[in-house]
């Protein structure tokens, strides 16, 4: 029997290291031959801190274990030798893993990712034994070809193109670099992975090194995730010790070594050529482009510039073979996708799926639904630089042509699940306000262009708007898209575009009736009390900020609108829902 | 190594492999607009203004980074890029603060170079500053006396505490010239053997005649009136307008070769038909020569006079008809000068009547202060019921207590009777200054609804072909002088465009212009006092007709001239943006921008930067990098980024040759190299679009 607990970023945030602690001192002596491990992230960051007890048999899934519960648990299956039955993850909860095909994911949650041996034990480093032994940098790039891989940082280029143009291209040093600058508001799925399963990411760069043949890696990895910088240092040590980073590795002529470079912390310095700037220690702004970085890249010498996850999987296809991984996903993706699930779902946490799989499946079978049992509005994908499916297309296979058509992308894999409450106006400015506040300065378009779409958005969902501010805004997005350098500028248009064609009626009624339909818009709502329902009850009136209600006692009370804040502190007040918002 | 074909624009370009776009195109003389390109420096593709549209392309390409491939099919003018273009600088313009012209030039109705002239008397070079003026005005020194000066009105200096003397130096620059021995002539250019009639000798004719004259068109002039000068002769005082400065002003515009035949009415002594058969063009320039009517009972009785004929027949040294005690009504420049007239011509009592208070009334402050000085009594919130008469002669008037209402049409409020409360005064003499009408008589020309001549606003043609019309006696009616002068100095320019076979209406520039600054932003100015002139006391005034006010001495001129803020920008003729700007027709008003004013305008030792008018086109930064120290560099990100220097390495003083390269390769205000004592004296001559 042994004893895991979730210590991912998530998990630590839910207090992991407390229940590991407890874990620890409830064990006891016991501790010597009961291990108690750390594994990342698992996925199911509505369940954390979460503790799995792996028993010969079995495998037990406890949620949001706090130290009593650990003790419990640990005293259940010591003494009884049966679970502590009240603590587990309920069954359903456990369709959110069995729905999922784990690829990149595979070790996440499962190994613990500060030793070596525990990636070993899960057939880590065998795939670039092999390409090491068996196959020609030609053959590596022929079977990232048959493998279909596309890159994971949000563009899906294929990968073995990148890879083969950087081989064929001149030059005595290469580089390869992995991206983990990781930006878009709420994504977490290479921080996971890399607080998961370091390893698997290197490995894949090594094979990527070699195929180019670069000696030099580089994790470009966002300042905020000290965790996976932590970790990516254990392993990069632990793999120098064990002569997987070095000189003559595997006693073969390939030379390869990493590094680590903390991000500068800005969303652009995602972009490839902005990150490499920054690596220069030039200021993060984009380059032109060509010369592409497989041309020029860092230091002006050719390099190959990954997503983590793309990284990720390159070990599991050069160990099961392209094929398999072709096997899945659809016509033109392949493979698998992890998606970070958030809003207004149920479960919300990091998915693993083949390409191909539906949104309403996503949703649904693994999300579990809807909260609270609202109506779905539409899913955001593809975060800052992305767009809205309507509810209408939910049916929509989650592949980079579909998700393009539909009017969103792919993007890095976030997914927020919108219900009747969100608005879509005011989802668009929050993306715009994120791109606007992230473009480097450099593009007109860009730079001034997100400003003013912002001040047209800010204007409407304060009850301002103007006619012609919806035509302005898509005048301007698309203005933006034309003009700008980058891909930020060249998408940062498209959360206002999309919602503009998807849920234009929304527009109209916050410019035209100053009325927000999802009542999310504060200074678009109005307060009143129903005179029928109001028992005269005087809740409301006490925590009125604003002293803007009155009425006698046990009559009905009546709110003056020249004075209502709009707090909505009525409403919670009300316990006879009188107070009605529009 | 043979060439790389390419199309642009449908033009066939042979290209060298590497060339790009914007290389090519130049090549062949296809200009791509481009603010953030500059040969000297590395490319940077920031400003997306380069942007082309190549066919297969599904985006637009930047022309100043892509490199041309064989066949490559371009087209730099498509609507597509076209827009995405104009896009850029409008959201430039959207972020952009400041004045391209100064405000009193923007302010001034004949777009004097006011700026260019106040600092050139600053310098000292009065030659220079009087041919700027010229370029605009050719009467300066009796529109310097004249003038109600919109400028001063909307002079920036006032918010540190008083407007620039600007009509005051126009005089004194004008005066210094009229003083030398070889008064300023403009240079003429090869006469063009056409011919140009003007009908009218008031500032707007004598102005086309002037330009005209300047082009190499001859240009006749016919005046009704025995001599030329309109009502700058015949409406204004002699001790307000000296008649020996206006005929030394008009002699010189007849030295350019301009004709003027007075005391001959067209219409009547010649028609106007034989104008349009002997002349390439004419121009009307009648003026508004009757007074309007007071439109209450009496006022045919003997002693009512009009005020611009009573002004004109004063100056002609006619019988006025004035008796002991007059009344002037109205509030306008004219009522001043027609009760302060009245003085000087021995009246006992003069009183001004006016239906409004004091500060609603159009006239300077300095002509209503003088004429109470000079002993005119002002009588407010009085509108004439009737005359009274005594043997169809004026005896005495009734009035009408008023008091203030609701504003009307014109922001001021209107004044209402106050029920029953009257008054009357005994009088033997009124004057009608309330307006003049114009009277088109002998004219085949379409008048509008209030009789005026139609004139187009952009072209100033009449309903006839070849027949403009200016001044007083067009559209909306009388103006003040200089807009007369405005009027045709413009159409001076569209008629020798007219003349060359190809008539360019006028256009409204693009301009950027602020209106954020407020006291505060002056705070820490020094105060100075602005110039006074001399004035003779009124008790001496009163009593004859010696002009009231002398001009200012050269050491007052320099010192009122120093005072000038500069407030146009000083990189307004070679900036590109603006140059841009208007070419694009911009209107960045449509966003409703947030102002966005960045703190910190820097000095750098040789240079001075105003990141308010900084595109962010890098030029500046990479110039410093490549061909310097790198001493400039960027801040902030996104919509906060700025150009800063960094001295870190070294003193600020070991890089004026970098800093100055810097300012040079700025396509706008933003960087610009400091002038040591001087003023800046920008000619901001006024673009017209090709
Ligand atoms: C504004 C911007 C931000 C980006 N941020 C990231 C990022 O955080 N992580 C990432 O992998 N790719 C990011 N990208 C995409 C990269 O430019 C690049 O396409 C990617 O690293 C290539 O890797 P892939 O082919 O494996 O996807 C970003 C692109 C843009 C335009
Ligand atoms: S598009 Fe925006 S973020 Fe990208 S280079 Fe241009 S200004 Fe910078
Ligand atoms: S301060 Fe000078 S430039 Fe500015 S408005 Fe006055 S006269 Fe013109
Ligand atoms: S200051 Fe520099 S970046 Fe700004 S407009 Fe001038 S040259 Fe361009």
């Amino acid at each position: 029997m042994r004893f895991t607990v979730g210590m991912g970023s998530c998990g630590i945030a839910a207090g992991a290291q407390k229940t590991l602690d407890a874990l620890k001192k409830a064990l006891g002596e016991r501790s010597s031959d009961i291990p108690v491990g750390q594994v990342g992230c698992i996925g199911m960051c509505f369940n954390e801190p979460i503790v799995e007890v792996i028993t010969d048999t079995e495998h037990y899934y406890y949620s949001k274990v706090n130290e009593e519960m650990a003790e419990e648990i640990v005293a259940s299956h010591l003494k009884d030798g049966l679970p502590a039955e009240s603590y587990l993850i309920p069954e359903e909860d456990m369709d959110f893993l069995k729905k999922q095909t784990r690829v990149a994911l595979r070790n996440c949650g499962v190994i613990d990712p500060e030793k070596i041996e525990s990636y070993r034990e899960r057939g880590g480093y065998e795939a670039i034994t092999k390409v090491l032994k068996t196959m020609s940098p030609a053959e590596v790039v022929g079977e990232v070809k048959i493998s279909g891989l596309r890159g994971r940082g949000g563009a899906g280029f294929p990968t073995w193109f990148k890879w083969d143009a950087a081989a064929k291209s001149e030059g005595d040093e290469k580089y390869v670099i992995c991206n983990a600058d990781e930006g878009d508001p709420g994504a977490f799925m290479d921080r996971s992975l890399l607080e998961g399963d370091p390893h698997a990411v290197m490995e894949g760069m090594m094979i990527a090194a070699y195929a180019i043949g670069a000696a030099k890696g580089v994790f470009y990895v966002r300042a905020e995730y000290p965790l996976a910088i932590k970790r990516l240092e254990k392993a990069i040590k632990q793999a120098r010790t064990a002569g997987f980073l070095g000189e003559h590795i595997l006693g073969t002529d390939f030379s390869f070594d990493l590094e680590i470079k903390a991000g500068a912390g800005a969303f652009v310095c995602g972009e490839e050529t902005a990150l490499i700037a920054s690596l220069e220690g030039e200021r993060g702004m984009p380059r032109l482009k060509p010369p592409f970085p497989a041309q020029k890249g860092y230091w002006q010498k050719p390099s190959n510039i990954n997503n983590v996850e793309t990284y990720g999987n390159i070990p599991w296809i050069f160990r099961e073979g392209g094929e398999a991984f072709a096997a899945m996903g659809t016509e033109n993706s392949k493979g698998t996708k992890v998606f970070a699930l958030a809003g207004k779902v149920k479960r919300g946490g990091l998915a693993e799926v083949p390409m191909g799989m539906t949104i309403r499946e996503i949703i649904y079978d693994i999300g579990g639904g809807i909260k609270d049992d609202k109506a779905l509005k539409g899913v955001q994908m593809g975060g800052p630089s992305g767009g809205c499916i309507p509810e209408r297309l939910i049916d929509t296979p989650v592949d980079y042509e579909n998700i393009t058509a539909a009017g969103a992308i792919m993007g890095s894999g976030g997914m927020i699940v919108m219900d009747e409450t969100t608005c879509m106006v005011d989802m668009a400015r929050f993306f715009m306000d994120f791109t606007q506040k992230e473009s480097c300065g450099k593009c007109v378009h860009c730079r001034i262009g997100t400003k003013r779409m912002l001040e047209i958005l800010d204007r409407i969902v304060n009850g301002e708007g103007r006619d012609g501010d919806i035509e302005l805004l898509e005048e301007l997005g698309r203005g933006i898209i034309d003009g700008s350098l980058c891909g930020l500028g060249q998408s940062a248009p498209n959360p206002a575009l999309s919602t503009i064609a998807q849920f234009r009626e929304e527009y109209d009624a916050h410019i035209r009736d100053k009325k927000c339909p999802a009542h999310k818009c504060k200074p678009l709502l109005t307060y009143a009390i129903d005179p029928e329902k109001c028992t005269g009850c005087n809740a409301c009136a006490k925590k009125c900020p604003a002293e803007a209600i009155h009425g006698e006692k046990k009559k009905p009370h009546e709110i003056d609108a020249a004075f209502c804040v709009k707090c909505g502190s009525c409403e919670s007040a009300c316990r006879f829902g009188a107070v009605l918002v529009d | 190594m043979s060439g790389i074909n390419v199309t642009i624009d449908e033009k066939n370009c042979v290209a060298n492999s590497g060339e790009t776009i914007l290389s090519v195109a130049k090549r062949y003389d296809i200009e791509i607009p481009t603010l953030c390109f500059h040969p000297s420096v590395s490319v940077y593709g920031a400003c997306g203004i380069c942007l082309v549209e190549v066919e297969g392309n599904k985006k637009l390409l930047r022309a100043c980074a892509t490199e041309v491939w064989e066949g490559m099919k371009v087209h730099t003018k498509s609507e597509r890029a076209e827009k995405a273009r104009k896009l850029a600088l409008e959201l430039l313009f959207s972020d952009h603060t400041g004045d391209c012209l100064p405000p009193c030039m923007n302010a001034c109705p004949a777009h004097t170079h006011c700026q260019g002239y106040v600092g050139l008397i600053a310098d000292g070079e009065y030659d220079a500053a009087l041919a700027l003026i010229k370029e605009q005005i050719p009467l300066p020194a009796s529109i310097g006396r004249v003038c109600p000066h919109p400028c001063e009105s909307a002079c920036r200096r006032k918010l540190a505490e008083e407007a620039i003397s600007i009509a005051a130096l126009k005089s004194f620059a004008a005066d210094w010239d009229l003083g030398r021995e070889e008064s300023y002539l403009p240079e003429k250019q090869p006469p063009t053997g056409k011919r140009v009639a003007i009908v009218g000798a008031g500032p707007a004719g004598l102005t086309m005649a002037y330009y005209l004259a300047i082009k190499g068109h001859s240009a006749d002039i016919y005046e009704a009136m025995p001599q030329a000068g309109g009502m700058l002769r015949y409406g204004i005082p002699e001790y307000r307008l000296p008649k020996a400065v206006l005929d030394r002003e008009i002699a010189l515009i007849e030295k350019l070769g301009v004709k003027i035949r007075c005391n001959v009415k067209i219409g009547k002594d010649i028609a106007f038909e034989s104008l349009e058969k002997e002349y390439d063009a004419v121009y009307l320039a009648i003026g508004a020569w009757q007074s309007a009517p007071l439109r209450c009972e009496g006022e045919q009785a003997e002693g009512v006079l009009g005020g611009i004929d009573f002004l004109r027949r004063a100056v002609q040294d006619q019988p006025t008809s004035m008796g002991r005690r007059v009344a002037v009504i109205g509030g306008g420049n004219t009522a001043m000068d027609a009760c302060r007239t009245a003085i000087r011509l021995g009246a006992e009592k003069v009183y001004v009547l006016y239906r409004r208070t004091r500060s609603e009334m159009p006239a300077e402050d300095i002509e209503i202060v003088e004429a109470m000085e000079e002993g005119v009594e002002f009588k407010f919130l009085v509108a004439p019921i009737r005359i009274l008469t005594e043997n169809g002669h004026v005896a005495g008037i009734e009035l009408q207590q008023m008091e203030l209402g609701e504003p009307d049409d014109s922001g001021r409020r209107r004044p209402v009777p106050v029920e029953g409360k009257t008054e009357t005064l005994a009088l033997d003499t009124v004057i009608a200054a309330i307006g003049q009408k114009v009277v088109a008589e002998g004219l085949p020309v379409k008048l509008t609804d209030w009789n005026t001549i139609a004139a187009d606003a952009h072209t100033y043609l009449t309903d006839r072909k070849g027949v403009f019309a200016g001044g007083d006696g067009i559209n909306r009616g009388p103006g003040i002088a200089v807009e007369s002068i405005g009027h045709a100095r413009e159409c001076a320019d569209i008629i020798d465009s007219y003349l060359n076979g190809d008539l360019i209406p006028r256009t409204e520039q693009y301009l950027v212009k602020r209106d954020d600054l407020t006291a505060a932003d002056f705070a820490d100015r020094e105060k100075l006092p602005r110039v006074r002139r001399n004035v003779i006391p009124p008790e001496i005034r009163r009593t004859n007709f010696e002009e009231v006010a002398s001009t200012i001495t050269e050491e007052q001129a320099k010192a009122e001239a120093a005072r000038c803020l500069e407030c146009g920008c000083a990189d307004y003729g070679e900036c590109d943006l603006i140059k841009y700007g208007q070419r694009f027709d911009v209107r960045p008003d449509r966003f409703g921008a947030e102002p966005h004013r960045r703190n910190g305008a820097d000095d750098m030792v040789n240079v001075h930067h105003n990141p308010d008018k900084c595109v962010l086109c890098g030029l500046c930064v990479r110039y410093s990098d490549e061909h310097g120290d790198g001493s400039l560099g960027l801040i902030g990100r996104g919509f906060d980024t700025q150009v800063r220097p960094d001295y870190s390495l070294s003193k600020p003083e070991d890089h004026l040759e970098e800093l100055k390269g810097c300012a040079e390769i700025c396509p706008t205000g933003a960087l610009i190299e400091k002038t040591t004592g001087k003023k800046v004296n920008t000619v901001m001559r006024r673009q017209f679009v090709k």
